[in-house]
């Protein structure tokens, strides 16, 4: 016979957990739950492997193997058959359903944004008791204030129902990890495969103890595209807080021009030490745009730029592309220099696509090409976007050296936040 | 701050240079004068003169200790005072405290269309055309998002208040007996004027402010490293809430007292004025009045739906739409209404309501207290920062002296029937 017990952690948590002849043993403060390969492709599922017992105001964690939850007409009790101490390594291999999970945020993986549990959902099947959902909706909030039942009962009279809201396991990431020690990058591992810019939404929302923490879980490439994301005070936050050497290997991961904002509003000697540490290249690249004064067009410009020389072929240039594998907005617009840097002429994607292979670039880049220069003011750019219906605009020097391009997209950020400090 | 962190990128960045201008201190002390401050203190001054003035110093204290945990705890954690305590103190203690926040926020709502209501009457407004209106005005100004333009534009106007500072020296104040009352301070033992005492502590120190504060610090992104500067912002505010407050007092002491005339809202105190001060300081008086009063019904309502969604777990913020976030639009449309309607409602019992708010104010002061001091001592999530012995002995004076006046306000009814 398949026997089938769900409850909530509520409905167990501060009550006595009684012997096989009645007793009462000890008050239950907490359940912990590992995750256990259920096979065949079924994502983990979480067994509650221990409980934290009160006996006589001492607490200690017990295995949860001889406890059982019965419900009897309604009523829950907890029934123990044995005390087995659980190892201190045991324990901090799992997660504690009270303390990292109760009343704190989690993120809902589809919604993909943080929420607040208030409940959690257990079933007890013939395997072992599984946590199975999170609670996060009224109904839950009711049931622990210990008013669910008759309110229910009320509404019901009017026909309402309180609205519940679950999220079932598989879909939760807990964030609270504050007392336990499991490695952060595997604790967190269903955060990356979220999009950056929803990463950065949660670790915004997040205090400023777990935001670095996860962050720090990232790896290098999703840390940079996250941190990109952020909004400028979490991202000064985050690399004031992050090891200086670590701190470096994600500023190198990202565009210079972004690494530039952000140096910009930290003191002169942390930046100073984050530039020292940043591979040569990197950091020249950003101390040529620290350079730039504020609203000149150098300071908005990106320096990850793809040139060419004018003699060389369509094949050739989508070789170096393929071998390269550029950023998408670094093909908004290719350039053909000169020596020195000067820059004759643009070509784009389409261009490159529709010409055969063995095509000279001269024979297919427009010469003359619009331009701005670098100490030109900002505003002179969204028009002349605008106007030529433009991606990127290279950008040169007073010796019409190309120095960089400013991308549409980073004009656009501009336009918004010149707008919105005008409201204002 | 009533945008959730969550989706409203460039609101940081508004917040950021708003604030740079202003700090959140300033804002809090600024938001602090509401027309329920200002009705307590002119009702203070007009009953004892320039006696209660020695509370100003107490209360003073007393809000600086409490603001620099509020910004201590929100520059170290990063988190709401509403979040913290749902996180560390449990469900049934959240629930005490933010459902007796929603109510006695919706009293003190009330009390700001109180304000209302009895200022524009002094210009010859009805109330039942200033009331509805302003209401209206103010649910459009926080939903179509230009509430960050009015608050700025509501704290330029709230200058006025300090036209109070000429009310008072145009009172012709003897300087020497405000010294003296200040310097001996005493109190006469009748329930009245302990319940006065216990008021006007009250509405200096509100419950809904620190939650407020909290909030206003984590958004200007403010760092430990500069904690300095928040102090001194923090007592340039508390600064100013006592000296608008020192100089009601004054000028409804100088003027009122003497000749006997006993008020029981703001609105009599302007309409008083008048013939003592004059017809513009009774106008500048009730134009202060005005602004303090729609500036906090849009605060508050805003305020307190924010901070219950953010402890229950709803969505909120106004950059959701009212689909995403039903619980925090339902929350600030419900109060705003509620509040509304309550003044519109002919022969309602408004000083009831406005004590009431106080009393519930009074309750939950110490509870709220007594929640952030144990936050604040908590190494797991102060680290370093958690409380020292000063600091500590300052806390807990505060929130014993808090728990006995809000004891006696408790009991005092039942001792009196």
């Amino acid at each position: 016979m398949v026997s089938l017990t769900t409850f909530y952690l509520s409905g167990i948590v501060g009550k006595e957990a009684f012997g096989a002849d009645g007793d009462a043993i000890g008050v239950i403060r907490d359940l912990l739950v590992n995750a256990v390969p259920s096979g065949q492709n079924d994502p983990n599922q979480q067994l509650v492997t221990g409980v934290k017992l009160r006996i006589r105001k001492v607490s200690k964690f017990y295995s949860f193997k001889s406890f059982r939850v019965v419900k009897a007409r309604e009523m829950l009790s907890v029934i123990c058959t044995g005390l087995t101490e659980l190892s201190s390594d045991e324990v901090e291999n799992g997660l504690l359903l009270v303390e990292n999970i109760l009343d704190k945020q989690i993120v809902d993986m589809n919604g993909r944004k943080l929420v607040r549990v208030n409940d959690v959902r257990l079933a007890t099947l013939p395997a072992g008791t599984f946590a199975v959902a999170v609670d996060i909706g009224i109904e839950g909030l009711l049931r622990r204030i210990g008013i669910a039942l008759p309110i229910k009962r009320i509404l019901s009279l009017f026909n309402i129902s309180i609205p519940t809201k679950f999220i079932l396991w598989d879909d939760v990431q807990a964030i609270d990890h504050s007392n336990l020690n499991i490695r952060l990058s595997k604790s967190y591992s269903k955060l990356h495969t979220l999009h950056p810019s929803d990463i950065a939404d949660i670790l915004e929302d997040l205090g400023k103890k777990s935001s670095m923490s996860v962050f720090s879980a990232l790896d290098e490439e999703k840390a940079a595209d996250v941190l990109e994301e952020l909004e400028t005070h979490a991202q000064i936050h985050i690399v004031e807080n992050l090891p200086v050497n670590k701190a470096a290997d994600v500023l190198e991961k990202m565009p210079a021009d972004e690494v530039a904002d952000i140096l910009d509003e930290l003191e002169d000697e942390k930046a100073e030490l984050l530039l020292k540490e940043m591979d040569r290249e990197s950091s020249q690249e950003v101390r040529d745009l620290l350079e730039y004064p504020d609203n000149s067009v150098g300071s908005l410009m990106s320096t990850d730029i793809l040139s060419f020389r004018a003699e060389v072929t369509v094949e050739d240039v989508i070789a170096e592309l393929r071998l390269k594998k550029p950023e998408p907005a670094e093909l908004y617009n290719l350039f053909v220099t000169e020596t020195n840097d000067v820059l004759i002429g643009t070509f784009d994607l389409r261009d490159l696509v529709v010409a055969e292979p063995n095509t000279l670039v001269s024979n297919i880049m427009k010469s003359e090409p619009l331009f701005l220069y670098d100490n030109q003011k900002v505003d002179d750019i969204a028009e002349l976007i605008s106007k030529y219906n433009l991606l990127a605009v290279p950008v040169v020097d007073s010796d019409n050296q190309l120095q960089g391009m400013v991308v549409v997209d980073d004009v656009v950020e501009d336009l918004i936040h010149k707008r919105r400090t005008k409201k204002r | 701050m009533f945008r959730t962190k969550l989706g409203g990128s460039n609101f940081f960045r508004r917040l950021a240079v708003f604030f740079a201008i202003l700090g959140p201190g300033i804002i809090t002390g600024s938001v602090d004068n509401d027309a329920g401050g200002i009705t307590t203190y002119s009702v203070a001054g007009a009953i004892y003169g320039y006696g209660l003035i020695w509370t100003l110093i107490p209360s003073f204290i007393v809000l600086l200790v409490i603001q620099e945990m509020n910004a201590r705890m929100g520059i170290v954690t990063g988190k709401g005072l509403s979040d913290l305590i749902r996180e560390n103190a449990g469900m049934k203690i959240t629930f005490f405290i933010f459902i007796g926040l929603l109510f006695s926020n919706i009293g003190n709502t009330t009390t700001e269309f109180a304000g209302v209501a009895g200022s524009l009457e002094i210009f010859g407004v009805s109330k039942y055309i200033s009331v509805p209106v302003t209401a209206v005005l103010v649910w459009f100004l926080v939903v179509k998002g230009t509430y960050k333009i009015a608050e700025r534009i509501f704290l330029i106007f709230s200058v006025s208040l300090l036209t109070y500072v000429v009310s008072a020296l145009m009172s012709k104040p003897e300087w020497g007996a405000i010294g003296s009352a200040i310097i001996h301070p005493r109190m006469e033992k009748s329930t009245q004027s302990f319940a006065m005492v216990i008021a006007l502590v009250g509405t200096t120190i509100a419950p809904w402010m620190q939650f407020y504060m909290q909030s206003s610090v984590i958004e200007k992104g403010l760092k430990m490293k500069n904690f300095r500067y928040t102090l001194i912002d923090i007592a340039v505010g508390c600064v100013v809430t006592v000296v608008v407050a020192f100089f009601i007092m004054v000028a409804c002491g100088s003027t009122l007292h003497p000749n006997g005339i006993v008020i029981n809202e703001a609105k009599d105190a302007a309409l008083a004025l008048k013939p003592l001060a004059g017809r513009l300081a009774s106008q500048v008086f009730a134009f202060g009045l005005f602004i303090a009063s729609v500036f906090s019904a849009t605060i508050l309502p805003l305020a307190t739906a924010f901070y219950v969604s953010e402890a229950f777990g709803f969505e909120a913020g106004i950059d959701k739409k009212w689909d995403e976030a039903k619980e925090f639009y339902t929350l600030y449309t419900g109060i705003l209404v509620i509040s509304a309607l309550i003044i519109l409602i002919p022969g309602a019992p408004l000083i009831s309501i406005s004590i009431w708010s106080q009393v519930l104010n009074g309750i939950l002061l110490p509870v709220v207290l007594v929640s952030m001091i144990l936050l604040i001592n908590n190494k797991k999530i102060m680290g370093t920062y958690v409380n020292n012995k000063f600091q500590n002995l300052i806390g807990w004076t505060a929130i014993l002296v808090l728990v006995g006046l809000s004891l006696t306000l408790l009991f005092l009814p039942l001792i009196n029937s």
